[in-house]
């Protein structure tokens, strides 16, 4: 429901969990798992299933760099999951983010459609994934480390979707503490699934003796390596902890034996052993860094409250303390999992008064640092739930912004319950969240909270007044738009359940009380009474409605809003027979966004379909092809969701005005099956469609079946909703020969049209009632109706309604020119007449450059924007050096070696 | 006909989670404060109450991340002291 803020920037990609982990010098060569891993390119996917600790990363690891040693072309992504990747669409944005990193262009159209304003079908972004995915060459790895946090039913669909139709270039590696809820029983028994597990993955004999005695360097005896490898059954992560307490000490053989005879936890034994040889600086380092799950040197001073964390987290990594890089420049770290969670246990045991401060100085930290998730999350963790609703608060325009709706979800889910009713911004985010996922039910109960705020606080003109001490306010800005936004949620509420006056009424009441700088307030509502009237056949207050709501939008520069409006502003515009302003509307939509820079907006196939349209009614068929060939070449992703069977829709016109009534149906039928509802009423349906191809074909039979099963009579009660399907009718009557029946339909048709200024339908409604009094030898009403049609269907350039009638209607025409009418657009029409249509647009000749790539188009439009290289970095998701990368491609196609130049030449070029 | 549909079984319950080995009893606090015993036979018990079944997933996966093998899931009737020697996979 509400719209983004500003413009998209995509969600700041972390690259540390990008981060290709690197073999660490020491490491067991693992050559029989390796080879099992190399039989991943004849698989669909490899599971790497075992509990912490077992060397599931370090085999990866091992794995990937003996790949690309061996020269091969295998390249690899990937990405270390956390909590965070539940989100949907987070997953999917750092999947492609990780994709990137070996193939720069890859996944630009899906992360588009991760960014847009409508949701979509996560299939949908995965279709146009996995075609770009088809493209490459050789093989790609994709790396899911640490699989088992993701609990996301959605996401597990998903990755189902992505497996049932993986192109064979890509090959999916999961690492996971627990078998993913994904079909591997299926993928099993068809051989596709290559499995490590933990069984697997144990320290063999021989290679704990090659870990202990080569890597370590440790010299034990035979029956002491089998002694610890016996005690900790192969745990590669209990060994290397053994290995660490013995360095440096003369008596293994007594640690040995000591351990073996103990049944403690091995990892409590162990680390035990390894934290106490530590200095008590350390270990209370150890300790109070424990709470991080991410580790860098400034964090860890806020957090440990010392100084020369960044010296220590190296003195960890030199002296091999579980300590894991995150980054090659040594930024970042984190603590092997296993040692993380012992330390924590002995933390929590040993100072648990000391947990709050900690997880407060490493929110604190984040929130400074501009990672509020992170920041929210460890608010929580300290149980400081107040704190954690400030940075919700706070957060929740960036969260709109980056449409991390899951995320924002969890919180408020997390948040209990007292903390969010005194909240009123928390309220009204939550009945938001709800409202976007059709939760009608959880929507009514937070706007009773927001409601009663709002009615304590606020007059009837939105002013303020006190507040009572209970109440809490962070977030000025979204409190101060509370009554606003109680009613915009409350029209949209009423709008799912089916009221249009309630609709109207709340949508009203928010714009009473709305403050200017509320553009995003100011669009929800005005649309939401164009669309509630609409349905009301107002089309007057509906159009004024969406005008206003374009014109809010246009100056905010919100590019998508502007398309998914200019649609309806367009199509109501046809209905009005102003042709001139409807293409006028989309023009200006598409010359927004080409000012705007950055890749096409969604929604942009929309506006050729449109654009394709007006052509259509001006008779310029040739025109009209064109511009649905750009709808095309724009590509489905470009689409708002009804594009689908809208642009098809057209083309069946097209189809059917150029005879190829066989082919039009086909797209019909096509169109019929894509169809997507959305809140605006359905006034022109695919069915009735195909009913005017079958009077054309004469399947009279057909016709009569729709119109019974439309429930269809010459004497229904009209209404304009019903409008095109009633027209329909009458030319069904038409062909059938019952005249008089067409004809009364048709007089009550023409008057309902004009009183609701409905132009269009009037034209077509009179070219027919001129065909009907022609049929009845009537030449006296058909000359006065025809003469009517053409004095409305001149000022705006009406053809195509005329031609489509064929000799009947040229005969008219002839008639009507003899007795005095309008030459020079009569003779349009009657060269229109079986004539071939013009084509107002030449195919350019021979580019005299070497084309660009889409993704050199997408830098070249963005270097024609004041934005800095980071800043296109940022807002292609690709990295600065990729950038650099296209724009010296750009230069060297386009001769010239500056961005100036690149831009002006580009323009010379009309690329 | 359904005993799941009365709810009771998805709500507070009192549970015991064995596993193989012997747990540091000072884990207590990081199992959200169940009870941890180690028994002679060298496994170690968790005990407790949990607020509904998530609650006790969420206790299986902190046990799953430690790495040490479970060995049984046991229901304790929540309206009796827990028995003397609740059902064990293995004596």
């Amino acid at each position: 429901m509400r719209a983004q803020p500003q413009p998209v920037i995509p969600v700041t990609v972390l690259e540390t969990k990008l981060y290709v982990p690197r073999p660490r010098p020491g490491q067991v060569s693992r050559p029989r798992l390796r080879e099992r891993l190399d039989r991943a390119t004849r698989a669909t996917l490899v599971l790497v299933s075992a509990p912490a600790g077992f060397g599931k990363t370090t085999l990866l690891t091992e794995w990937l760099a003996a790949s690309s040693a061996d020269g091969g072309r295998r390249t690899a992504a990937w990405l270390s999951l956390d909590a965070g990747d539940n989100d949907p669409a987070h997953f999917w944005t750092y999947v492609i983010a990780g994709l990137r990193s070996l193939v720069p262009d890859m996944g630009a159209s899906a992360l588009e459609l991760l960014q847009s304003p409508q949701a979509l079908p996560v299939e949908a972004v995965l279709t146009t994934l996995i075609n770009d995915l088809g493209t490459v060459d050789g093989d790609v790895v994709l790396v899911l480390d640490d699989y088992h946090v993701i609990e996301s039913r959605e996401v597990h669909d998903a990755m189902g979707f992505l497996l049932d139709h993986l192109p064979p270039q890509l090959h999916l590696v999961i690492s996971s503490r627990a078998d993913p809820p994904l079909p591997l029983a299926r993928l099993r028994a068809g051989g596709e699934l290559v499995e490590v597990r933990a069984a697997d993955l144990r320290f063999t004999a021989e290679e704990a003796a090659a870990y202990l005695n080569d890597a370590m360097g440790l010299q034990l005896t035979a029956p002491d390596v089998a002694a610890l490898e016996g005690r900790t059954e192969g745990w590669i992560a209990a060994l290397q902890l053994a290995a660490l307490s013995m360095q440096g000490r003369a008596d293994a053989g007594d640690f040995i034996a000591g351990f073996a005879g103990d049944d403690r936890y091995v990892v409590d034994y162990l680390v035990e052993e390894v934290v106490q040889r530590q200095p008590q600086p350390v270990q209370d380092f150890l300790l109070r860094t424990s709470v991080l799950t991410r580790m860098s040197g400034p964090l860890c001073d806020a957090v440990a409250g010392s100084t020369g964390g960044k010296a220590m987290l190296q003195a960890l990594e030199r002296g091999n303390l579980f300590l894991v890089p995150l980054d090659d420049q040594r930024r970042w770290y984190r603590y092997h999992h296993l040692f993380a969670d012992v330390l924590q246990a002995r933390l929590m045991d040993e100072h648990p008064e000391l947990l709050p401060d900690l997880h407060a100085a490493a929110s604190r930290w984040y929130a400074d640092n501009g990672e509020p998730a992170e920041a929210i999350r460890h608010a929580m963790a300290g149980g400081d739930v107040q704190q954690a609703a400030d940075l919700v608060e706070r957060t929740l325009a960036a969260v709109r912004r980056d449409r991390q709706d899951a995320l924002l979800r969890s919180w408020l889910e997390a948040l209990p319950e007292d903390v969010i009713r005194v909240r009123p911004v928390l309220c009204i985010a939550a009945a938001g969240s709800l409202l976007s996922t059709a939760e009608v039910e959880g929507v009514e109960r937070r706007l009773r909270d927001a409601e009663r705020w709002r009615d304590l606080v606020f007059d009837d003109a939105g002013r303020q007044g006190e507040r009572p001490p209970e109440l809490v306010v962070v977030n000025e800005q979204e409190f101060a738009w509370l009554p606003t936004w109680v009613s915009i949620y409350r029209a949209g509420l009423a709008l799912a359940l089916g009221d249009g006056p309630a609709t109207v009424l709340h949508a009203r009441r928010a714009l009473e009380v709305l403050d200017e700088d509320d553009v995003v307030g100011l669009g929800a509502a005005t649309a939401l009474i164009g669309l509630a009237s609409w349905g009301t056949g107002d089309l007057a207050t509906t159009y004024a409605a969406y005008v206003s709501c374009l014109t809010t939008f246009e100056r905010a520069g919100h590019v998508a809003d502007v398309m998914g409006i200019a649609i309806t502003v367009g199509d109501l515009c046809v209905a009005f027979g102003r042709l001139d302003e409807a293409m006028g509307t989309y023009e200006s939509a598409l010359a927004l966004a080409a000012a705007q820079g950055g890749p096409a907006p969604r929604g942009s196939a929309d506006m050729y379909v449109g654009i394709s349209g007006v052509h259509f009614e001006r008779g310029d068929l040739g025109a009209a092809h064109a511009a649905l060939l750009r709808c095309r070449e724009l590509g489905e992703h470009l689409g708002l969701p009804q594009n689908r069977y809208r642009s098809r829709v057209a083309m069946a016109r097209l189809l059917e005005a150029e005879g190829d009534l066989d082919g039009a149906l086909e797209l019909l039928d096509e169109a019929e099956r894509l169809y997507v509802g959305d809140f605006s009423p359905r006034v022109r349906p695919v069915p009735a469609r195909k009913a005017r191809v079958w009077v054309k074909q004469g399947r009279l039979d057909d016709v009569r079946s729709w119109a019974r099963r439309e429930g269809l009579a010459p004497d229904d009660e009209l209404s304009y909703l019903r409008e095109f399907e009633h027209v329909t009718l009458a030319r069904a009557l038409l062909v059938e020969d019952r005249l008089d029946e067409a004809a009364g339909l048709l007089d009550r048709l023409q008057e309902a049209a004009q009183s609701g200024g409905r132009t269009g339908a009037v034209i077509e409604v009179l070219v027919l009632r001129a065909l009907v009094a022609q049929r009845q030898g009537d030449p006296r009403t058909a000359l006065a109706a025809v003469s009517r049609a053409l004095e409305l269907a001149e000022p705006e350039g009406h053809v195509q309604v005329f031609v489509d009638e064929g000799e009947p209607m040229a005969s008219l025409l002839r008639a009507a020119a003899a007795s005095g009418h309008g030459p020079a657009y009569l003779h349009r029409l009657l060269a229109g007449q079986g004539a071939t249509a013009p084509s107002s647009r030449r195919p350019r000749s021979g580019d005299p450059v070497e084309p660009l790539s889409e993704r050199e188009r997408d830098v070249l439009r963005l270097l024609a924007t004041d934005l800095s290289g980071p800043e296109i970095a940022r807002r292609l998701v690709v990295s600065l050096n990729t950038v650099r990368t296209h724009t010296k491609n750009i230069y060297a196609k386009l001769g010239v070696n500056s961005r100036r130049a690149a831009v002006r030449r580009a323009e010379e070029l009309d690329l | 006909m359904s005993e799941m549909s009365s709810g009771a079984d998805h709500g507070p319950g009192r549970y015991e989670i064995r596993l193989t080995g012997h747990l540091d009893p000072r884990w207590a606090g990081w199992f959200d404060g169940m009870a941890v015993t180690n028994d002679a036979d060298g496994t170690t018990v968790i005990r407790g109450d949990v607020v509904d079944q998530s609650a006790l997933h969420g206790l299986l996966h902190k046990v799953r991340d430690i790495g040490l093998p479970l060995v049984s899931v046991v229901r304790l009737d929540a309206d009796q002291p827990p028995p003397p020697s609740p059902r064990k996979a293995r004596p």
